[in-house]
């Protein structure tokens, strides 16, 4: 009988830190429940369950669409069987820290769209704010109601080499993910139940709740009972799964751009009984499409004169218009400077270092360590228009050169973290594989961190590149009782 | 028809609608044990005795993490001694079938045959390495099928009128013993998640209900819903109808006992208001309702088939 015995006696990495073995190879404290599990469990079994998991996903259609391929082809994002486990303390670091962060974020956006104290200050500099991509003129000086900007937002974490978590990324527009936390712990609990033996992780099924308590406590001031609605771009986009199952989950309409008009400032659906109105859109369209009047006149997602019912107070849309310039990559280095300005406090998570090629010297700084960075576009997110220095061709390294010295605005270098690895199963065998952690951030009346979040991984050898649209796959994280 | 006839529809299709709403009382119940933290730990033992007496069986010990709640649901599940157990109601289900073959469509035979032969085809060493969630969701949707295709082969007549009066009065029955299965020492969210999962209403109430999450929407929802499929208005309703469409009585008005029961029930659930059953108290209520309900199965019996023919 092959057991998993020898594979965890094998699996070993040094370089990285390991989430589940320690120093010597033995296992973390609470990963030794699950390591017993695993010597007690059959290998075929697991790859019996493999092949269940993956009909299940397909049968209920958790899948994403990858766009660089032409026939927009539906796959299931890889679900990884063994589960990541974050301990009490450690989760209450992260709680403390990505909501210190979101606070700080939010009041940056409420700054920089009304009084814009930290510009005046000269914290932060106004040309980085007012040179984004992502900054809404059409927002300054609109108050929203409570002044609430970063309605749900998730945040990409990763571990260094002594294990310490570094904030890599905020996702303030329209993060995605959360309906692969709810799927993977369900699924993995209906075909899998033995791996729960020794844990009673803290359970994700109320996360629509929470949502929708959150978008409830948007709702414009004064009404008795708004009405939600989830706004998708439509069955082609690749989180379209995602927008069903919230919408399913909190009992809100799903609808599409065409589904919406506005009349006097006020939003409505068209409803076989007529028009019905609309309180809070939660939209999981871009800035850009939102309303053909304001921004791209060809969008036909969006819904013309939105914009006008928005700032005239009579919609709530979450996350708000606008909160792409505090997660534009180039502010991100000056999240720290937020925290201790608005909250004065001292970050409880630290960010990876980054060069800012908008500044000559950097700029010139990173030209010289091509072959050492991550480089990203400002402008782009998902893993896309991104270059890996070490494993870029020359030729490759020479096109970002290019691309930098014309435009040092739009990129940002880090040097590469070495991501934190986990077990993974690989073809027949259990390997390290490097992994990231998004929890999600919910602010409605208070900053809710429901403990459910997305453990990325990237499934091939040496890969640190965790989006799913990169081959990437995911896992359940399991956040234990305080 | 002959009353040997009515009787075995009636009990073959309660049998099977009680097969469906037992998987899906079991699978949400070990789905839920799962993942509670160690507080919930003596709730959840609390929940699956309440659980397992849907499935009657009572005195059982105390259920306590993963594996003995894979022990609990070998009982509630494999038991054939037990009447109320899931085998025993897809054994009784398809023995009355076998008995009324000639008055069923083949296709309705076909599905019972095929639900009764999955179902002894198990064994419960196998599920509990599986898990036995794969297994209760077949039951589930063979259940649902076998009312589809009840509804889709058989002439809307008097055999599918029984069926149709079986069928409800049984799900009617369920929803309120589920609803009985309440914890009164917890009112969270989580505890009212559960009931309305295990009458399979979570999606639909979310739907119904945008602005709340009241637990007390929640009993007027399974209760008192006009159109929920699964609320006991509705199903009084449904039994409502068909025993009219055998009798061709009047509706509102009876020609005999469980036309009588039946009616008084239905018109109470029509105009009751959620504020009744909060003074009331709801699992008094719902006990009320079972009595009813249970009045309305023995009227149905001595008017339809009685066990001494009346002259």
């Amino acid at each position: 009988m092959a057991t998993m015995q020898p594979l965890l006696e094998r699996y070993a990495r040094v370089d990285f830190f390991d989430e589940f073995a320690d120093e010597v190879g033995a296992p973390r404290a609470h990963y030794a429940g699950l390591a017993q599990t695993l010597r007690s469990i059959d290998w075929s079994d697991f790859q019996h369950r493999v092949e269940l998991v993956n009909s299940v996903l397909l049968q209920r259609g958790v899948t994403f669409t990858v766009y660089a391929d032409a026939r927009g082809t539906e796959r299931i994002l890889p679900f990884d069987l063994i589960p990541r486990i974050v301990p009490a303390d450690e989760w209450s670091l992260i709680r403390r820290g990505i909501a210190q962060r979101v606070r700080a974020l939010n009041a940056f956006l409420a700054d920089v769209y009304h009084e814009q104290r930290i510009l005046k200050a000269g914290v932060i500099p106004w040309e980085l704010v007012f040179s984004s991509r992502f900054y809404n003129r059409e927002m300054i000086g609109v108050r929203l109601h409570k002044d609430i900007y970063i309605h749900i937002s998730g945040v990409d974490l990763i571990r260094g080499r002594d294990g310490t978590y570094y904030v890599l990324e905020d996702n303030l527009r329209t993060p995605s993910g959360i309906s692969y936390v709810l799927e993977n712990r369900d699924i993995l609990k209906r075909s899998f139940p033995q791996l729960f033996a020794h844990y009673q992780p803290r359970p994700v099924d109320d996360y629509p709740i929470r949502l929708r308590r959150a978008l409830l406590a948007s709702a414009p001031p004064g009404l008795s009972e708004p009405t939600i609605v989830v706004l998708t771009p439509g069955i082609y986009n690749s989180a379209y799964f995602e927008h069903a199952l919230l919408a399913r989950r909190m009992g809100a309409e799903l609808v599409e751009g065409p589904d919406l008009l506005v009349r006097d400032n006020v939003v409505y659906m068209k409803t076989t009984k007529g028009l019905q109105r609309v309180d809070v859109i939660y939209r999981r369209v871009d800035d850009d499409f939102l309303d053909p009047l304001y921004f791209k006149s060809d969008s036909s997602l969006g819904v013309a004169g939105l914009m006008d019912a928005y700032r005239a107070g009579n919609v709530s849309i979450a996350n708000a218009v606008g909160t792409g310039v505090a997660d534009d990559k180039a502010v991100y280095p000056h999240v720290p400077a937020m925290i201790r300005f608005y909250l004065g406090e001292e970050p409880v998570l630290p960010n990876v270092p980054t060069f800012d090629c908008n500044d000559p010297a950097q700029m010139q700084h990173v030209l010289g360590r091509l072959d050492e960075l991550v480089v990203k576009n400002t402008n782009q997110s998902g893993g896309y228009g991104m270059l890996m220095g070490p494993f870029a061709t020359v030729e490759e390294r020479g096109k970002f050169a290019e691309a930098i010295r014309a435009n040092p605005r739009e990129f940002i270098a880090q040097p590469i973290v070495p991501l934190s690895c986990h077990p993974t199963i690989i073809g027949d065998s259990l390997a390290p594989r490097h992994i990231d952690l998004r929890p999600f951030v919910l602010y409605g009346d208070d900053i809710d961190v429901p403990p459910a979040a997305l453990t990325r991984v990237a499934l091939s050898d040496g890969s640190l590149v965790v989006n799913s649209s990169q081959g990437g796959g995911s896992k359940d994280t399991w956040v234990l009782e305080e | 028809m002959l009353s040997r006839v009515a009787e075995s529809l009636y009990w073959l299709s309660r049998n099977v609608e009680r097969a469906e709403t037992l998987a899906r009382v079991i699978d949400v119940a070990f789905n839920r044990t799962i993942d509670r933290n160690a507080a919930g730990r003596e709730r959840a033992q609390r929940m699956w005795k309440r659980v397992l007496e849907l499935a009657g069986l009572f005195d059982v010990p105390d259920i306590d993490g993963p594996s003995a709640a894979q022990e609990a649901f070998s009982l509630g599940s494999f038991d054939a001694d037990n009447r109320s157990s899931l085998i025993s109601c897809v054994r009784i289900a398809r023995s009355n079938a076998l008995g009324v073959r000639a008055e069923l469509t083949t296709e309705v035979w076909e599905s019972i045959n095929s639900m009764y032969l999955f179902v002894e085809a198990q064994s419960p060493a196998a599920i509990a390495r599986e898990g036995p969630s794969g297994f209760l969701r077949r039951i589930r949707d063979a259940g649902v099928a076998f009312g589809g295709i009840v509804d889709a082969t058989i002439t809307h007549g008097d055999e599918w009128n029984f069926l149709q009066i079986g069928r409800y009065i049984e799900r009617a029955t369920m929803t309120v013993r589920i609803l009985q299965t309440h914890d009164v020492a917890d009112d969270s969210a989580a505890e009212w998640q559960r009931l309305l999962e295990m009458c399979c209403a979570s999606e639909p109430f979310a739907r119904a209900q945008r602005h709340s999450s009241e637990p007390s929407e929640a009993i007027a929802f399974l209760l008192l819903h006009d159109s929920f499929p699964r609320s006991v208005r509705f199903c009084v309703g449904e039994v409502d109808r068909s025993l009219h469409r055998l009798s061709e009585t009047l509706p509102g008005t009876y020609s005999n006992e469980c036309e009588r029961v039946t009616g008084r029930l239905h018109a109470m659930l029509d105009f009751t208001q959620l504020q009744e059953i909060i003074d009331e108290g709801a699992l008094k209520y719902a006990s009320r309702i079972a009595d009813r309900l249970s009045s309305i199965g023995a009227a149905i019996e001595t008017t339809y088939f009685p066990r001494v023919p009346v002259a």
